[in-house]
């Protein structure tokens, strides 16, 4: 009888303090969102998106340099890094199976996953950003590729490793080249996984900052020439919310919260296509 | 090569990469229009030798043959052979079914495409004639863009029988093909094999030895890597010529 109260005042405790940590983490997490909810909101409004900002001190004005300037960034990160990150996870996972190489890439890559964006950003300022003279967008492009790549990589990796290898059997069985049974093959049926790893990495990027102020810096102006600074989101919350202005801080606010909403979104997005295709069965 | 013969086994044997001797001076001829079950206990090496037929083994390095196996006119261990035509020709069937994820119809046109058929209708039509020929075309005609997962295991497996069967192989290879399914589909496999036989020849690897009687005409039982006997099924189930196979087929191990 003893050692069965023993045990129930252990599980006992054990629950409470799971339960009391996940409360904790949670709070915080409400009390954040909850927030940047009440606070965007207030300051969320048309011209937020159609003008670009206004000179220091005036009311008014908007941020549509930083939106466009991140969609572009996010954009061109997207365009550099998916095709590396696919290509790079096809080679561990088809062609490297098994091999030590592909061992070396993984760890060195779940390694790059979690560096510090900054240290990525202060290495893409030394390559891209010093040589040619001035901060400009392609920097910010490449340094958000950077921070793409690993994971994309990995997670390309990894679905492809859950298709059953009797499958690609069955395909050589057929007489199909090996390319033609990663593409028509094993390709579909890890495609879910894929995206979703795809959509995850740029809801990843999307929030970055650090490696943006080295490298696509940021700009007041509007501006779409990706070899001058550009304004992202990320950075002009930063510059807004440390300066001296109520206006900035309201906008920093509403900008927080669409880049919060954006990435609830794309999140949003990649549970449902993993539900889409693993979850019905 | 002997007349009626569709392959010859000679002297074959078999290394895994590491070293494991799994097959060892395995000689057999294959009946044109025949089907041979090959037996013997988990571990004898049937599945490998089947796997020798379309050289699965290579897809991994380091697997290494000795031996022969003749082909009517070629080779199959060859090094010159072109293995994605010997694969069109000698087709094969796993255990569990293997559909790929796409529609019906695409999973039977996969192998199509690959022989260079792109044209629409000419694809339609062999489609349909590969799903009757697995006596399968009433249960999918009114679905085949849906998913090939959406069918049942059974299905599933005729459905794959179908995709090797479009590209007109000269051999069927089947390895286990229905221990992962019900009595009813099994008995539906069973049938096809035994109608296939009228126009190829059919290698087919079994752990039911009922079903080796029921549908095979010759038998081969491996154990340990080794031939211990080949002979007309009828022969190798009724009066044995080896002590070993007897004590299996009777159940005294395996």
């Amino acid at each position: 009888m003893g050692r069965e109260r023993i045990r129930k005042a252990e599980s006992f405790i054990a629950l409470s303090l799971s339960t009391l940590a996940a409360l904790f983490g949670l709070f915080w997490l409400v009390f954040i969102i909850g927030d940047v909810l009440i606070e965007g909101v207030g300051a969320l409004n048309l011209d937020l998106f159609v003008e670009d900002p206004a000179p220091p001190g005036v009311e008014g004005g908007g941020l549509r340099n930083a939106f466009v300037g991140q969609l572009m960034i996010t954009f061109f990160a997207t365009l550099i890094g998916v095709p590396v990150g696919v290509l790079g996870g096809t080679f561990l996972a088809e062609y490297a199976r098994g091999r030590r190489i592909a061992r070396m890439i993984s760890i060195l890559s779940d390694i790059m996953v979690s560096v510090p964006s900054i240290v990525v950003g202060t290495f893409i300022y030394a390559v891209l950003v010093k040589p040619l003279g001035q901060f400009n967008g392609w920097a910010g492009a490449v340094a958000l590729a950077i921070i793409m790549i690993p994971v994309v990589l990995r997670t390309t990796e990894d679905m492809l490793s859950l298709v059953p290898w009797t499958l690609r059997e069955a395909a050589f069985a057929l007489g199909a080249p090996y390319y033609r049974v990663i593409v028509q093959v094993v390709y579909r049926g890890a495609a879910a996984g894929i995206l979703t790893g795809i959509l995850l990495s740029i809801a990843r990027v999307a929030g970055e900052t650090a490696p943006l102020l080295f490298t696509s810096f940021n700009n007041s102006f509007f501006s779409t020439n990706m070899n001058e600074p550009m304004a992202s989101l990320t950075v002009t919350i930063f510059q807004y919310a440390m300066g001296p202005y109520e206006g900035w801080h309201a906008q920093a606010w509403a900008a927080s919260l669409v880049i919060t909403v954006f990435i609830l979104i794309l999140t949003i997005i990649g549970r449902l296509v993993i539900r889409w295709r693993y979850g019905g069965r | 090569m002997r007349k009626g013969v569709e392959i010859e086994v000679k002297g074959l044997g078999f290394y895994y990469s590491g070293g494991v001797h799994a097959l060892k001076n395995i000689s057999l001829p294959v009946y044109r229009n025949s089907v041979v079950a090959l037996i013997g206990p988990s571990g004898c090496g049937k599945t490998t030798l089947l796997r020798c037929f379309n050289r699965m083994h290579d897809l991994y390095p380091g697997n290494r043959y000795v031996g022969e196996i003749l082909f009517k006119d070629i080779d199959i261990l060859s090094k010159e052979v072109d293995l994605i035509d010997l694969r069109s020709r000698i087709g094969m069937v796993f255990q569990k079914p293997t559909p790929f994820p796409m529609s019906i119809f695409d999973n039977i046109a996969y192998g199509l495409k690959l022989k260079g058929i792109r044209k629409r209708s000419e694809l339609a039509e062999r489609v349909e004639k590969a799903l009757r020929h697995a006596a399968l075309w009433d249960e999918v005609k009114d679905k085949l863009s849906s998913s090939a997962y959406t069918l049942s295991g059974g299905q599933q497996q005729r459905l794959v029988i179908a995709r090797a069967l479009a590209v007109e192989p000269e051999v069927l290879l089947f390895d286990e093909p229905t221990s992962a399914l019900d009595p009813i589909s099994t008995a539906k496999i069973e049938e096809l094999a035994v109608e296939l036989k009228k126009e190829i020849t059919i290698i087919i690897v079994t752990h039911n030895m009922q079903q080796a009687a029921r549908i095979s005409d010759w038998t081969g039982f491996l154990m340990l890597g080794e031939l211990i006997e080949f002979d007309r099924t009828d022969k190798i189930f009724t009066n044995p010529s080896q002590k070993l196979t007897e004590d299996y087929i009777t159940g005294r191990f395996g």
